[in-house]
């Protein structure tokens, strides 16, 4: 008797949707198989890859993560056109960190402009990140939502706390959400739910289970991803059939080992290969566990990455 | 279904503070509502109970006797509190159980012998030196090992009562560990064929900790009759549940019916039914792994 491969069979399909307008808008999802499982099944979107814009300057980054950006750091619609036209990025991710209320508590309105001209520089995608203080996100996603009405942004994060401020903005103003939820598969079916019944339409979600960084929990984001996708395309679970993002970059440069400087930290090598590498590796994973959008921050992991989608995808 | 009423907790305050204040008002007064309330034994719980736990066991111990005679689960896992509660329990409706005895040798060899010197009953709890057990196999691992020691200190199947370990549906690992503990059910009835009389009991409520408050009855009672169909004889709940009372003296057939035919595969036709019938057949089908848990399961 000839051998047969062992098939998984699926009975779900990932939903796809649309991020940004016009020429340059890209689409998600559309799964019918596990991630890169294409024997099985079709992966009809390659994974995307967003690159971080922050609107100030970060304090306290990696000299390599610096370095590609030291131009454009301070001016974050000069470092969204550089992301998108010299780094080739297919979304943007601007992170309105200045709003953090245990940071500068910048004014709402301030980073709305941001958010308006960023949106208007680039011809791709953008998303738009609060700084993941529920309320203050409330009052600022809100505020971008109206202030780039059509622009269908992703909106993000939008949480169990502000979903019904920040959902109702997304359905008046026609943008995606990023519905996040902290790594635990069951509040994240909970809250696509939630902005189900709220009216914000399956077409306008994505979701965001909160990354860990290599080497900083990422085996439980992997391990609520994987169960997420099995959920999805072999139990019919209608509620988790969304596109992921995983908005990772921040996660992978935090830690000591993508910081610390070659001189300080001779044991780990030279540091700006170790902190693209921690990142490419993070991105692999996360692609492997089924993510979509990927938020990352170095060019040279995105290479990488980008390379490691074309040959799992071959 | 036996009910062992978990009401008599030290983790409840009024009764925390009138242990340690040695009161004998509040804990007798529940002990008498629990068992006007019909439960078949009450569990004495005492915690980790570290500090003069043998004290404090053979005076509650003493106190509840005084005026009921529905016999205990003595709960702690302070061996010294179980032998001081052994010493002083007086059998008049059964036995004393030694709420539990875990698969660990020093748990076995420490609380093997107290059960055999006392005659008492004893909980035989499928915690391993692993801990949790991953699936129903290594739940029939342990429980074997157990029935093994129990034997070799001459206790008879009745007095050993098995409990697989019920986790919550709201955890992480709920998909694979709540419809593990119905597959170990069903190893049960092998087990009982070698063992005839062997029992089983499971802290029920547990299925629906982290649950909305109002949408716990319901889980507990589906697993219930999920567990009860292979077996299950006893559950740790409420006393004063009496819906589930209901529900454990096997009033409602008509629900069990459709979660028996859930469990068995059939897609019941929902057209023909209520609301209330619909939202056990989602509940079985969420406790049995199918369909993934959230808090909005019944609005799906």
């Amino acid at each position: 008797m000839p051998f047969a491969i062992p098939k998984t069979i699926y009975t779900g399909k990932i939903k796809e949707v649309v991020l940004g307008r016009g020429p340059k808008a890209i689409t998600v999802g559309g799964e019918t198989s596990y991630p890169f499982h294409l024997f099985e099944g079709e992966m009809p979107h390659p994974p995307r890859i967003a690159l971080e814009v922050y609107d100030t300057p970060p304090d306290n980054w990696a000299e390599a993560a610096l370095e590609p950006y030291r131009d454009v750091i301070g001016d974050p619609v000069a470092w969204a056109k550089k992301a998108a036209e010299v780094y080739g990025a297919d979304l943007i991710a601007l992170q309105l960190i200045s709003t953090d209320p245990n940071g500068l508590n910048a004014p709402s309105d301030q980073a709305t402009e941001t958010a308006k001209k960023v949106a208007a520089a680039v011809e791709i995608p953008v998303i738009v990140n609060g700084s993941g203080s529920p309320d203050k996100d409330a009052e600022l996603l809100r505020k971008v939502a109206e202030a780039c009405d059509g622009m269908n942004l992703v909106i993000s994060p939008v949480v169990e706390e502000n979903y019904k401020q920040i959902g109702a903005g997304a359905i008046a103003y026609k943008h995606t959400v990023a519905a996040n939820s902290p790594i635990d598969i069951n509040l994240a079916k909970q809250l696509n739910i939630l902005l189900g019944n709220l009216g914000v339409p399956d077409r306008q979600v994505i979701v965001d289970p909160t990354t860990g960084g290599l080497g900083y929990g990422i085996e439980y984001t992997y391990s609520v991803m994987e169960r997420d996708r099995m959920a999805a395309l072999t139990q019919q679970d209608e509620r988790l059939q969304f596109p992921i993002i995983c908005n990772m970059a921040k996660e992978v440069w935090k830690t000591k080992e993508a910081k610390a400087k070659t001189e300080d930290a001779p044991l780990l090598g030279d540091a700006a290969r170790r902190g693209i590498i921690m990142e490419a590796m993070t991105a692999t994973l996360l692609l492997l566990a089924g993510a979509d959008v990927l938020v990352m921050r170095h060019p040279e992991a995105v290479r990488l990455v980008r390379e490691m989608i074309k040959d799992f995808s071959a | 279904m036996i009910r062992i009423g978990e009401n008599l907790n030290v983790m409840v305050k009024k009764i925390g503070v009138a242990m340690m204040e040695r009161n004998p008002k509040p804990i007798q007064d529940l002990a008498m509502a629990e068992a006007k309330a019909g439960v078949d034994y009450i569990d004495i719980n005492l915690g980790p109970a570290r500090k003069e736990g043998g004290a404090l066991m053979a005076w509650v111990v003493q106190t509840v006797q005084e005026v009921v005679d529905t016999p205990l689960y003595l709960d702690t896992i302070n061996i010294e509190a179980i032998e001081a509660g052994l010493k002083v329990y007086q059998n008049k409706k059964g036995k004393a159980v030694i709420n539990s005895i875990m698969a660990r040798p020093e748990s076995m060899e420490s609380k093997f012998p107290l059960a055999q010197k006392y005659n008492a009953g004893l909980v035989a709890l499928l915690w391993g030196p692993a801990g949790l057990p991953r699936d129903a196999s290594e739940r029939g691992v342990l429980a074997a090992e157990l029935m093994q020691k129990a034997t070799e200190f001459g206790i008879p199947n009745e007095d050993v009562w098995i409990d697989p370990i019920v986790t919550p549906v709201t955890s992480p690992q709920s998909q694979v560990q709540v419809p593990s503990c119905v597959e170990f059910m069903m190893m049960f009835q092998d087990f009982q064929e070698m063992a005839p009389g062997l029992k089983s009991t499971c802290g029920l409520s547990n299925v629906s900790n982290g649950a909305p408050e109002h949408l716990r009855p319901i889980l507990n009672q589906t697993y219930m009759m999920m567990l009860e169909r292979y077996g299950m004889v006893g559950a740790i709940v409420d006393a004063f549940d009496e819906e589930l009372k209901a529900f454990a003296a096997g009033n409602r057939p008509d629900l069990r019916d459709l979660v028996f035919r859930t469990m068995d595969g059939e897609d019941v036709d929902p057209g023909t039914l209520t609301k209330e019938q619909v939202n056990y057949i989602k509940t079985t089908k969420v406790l049995m792994g199918n369909i993934l848990y959230s808090d909005s399961w019944l609005e799906l």
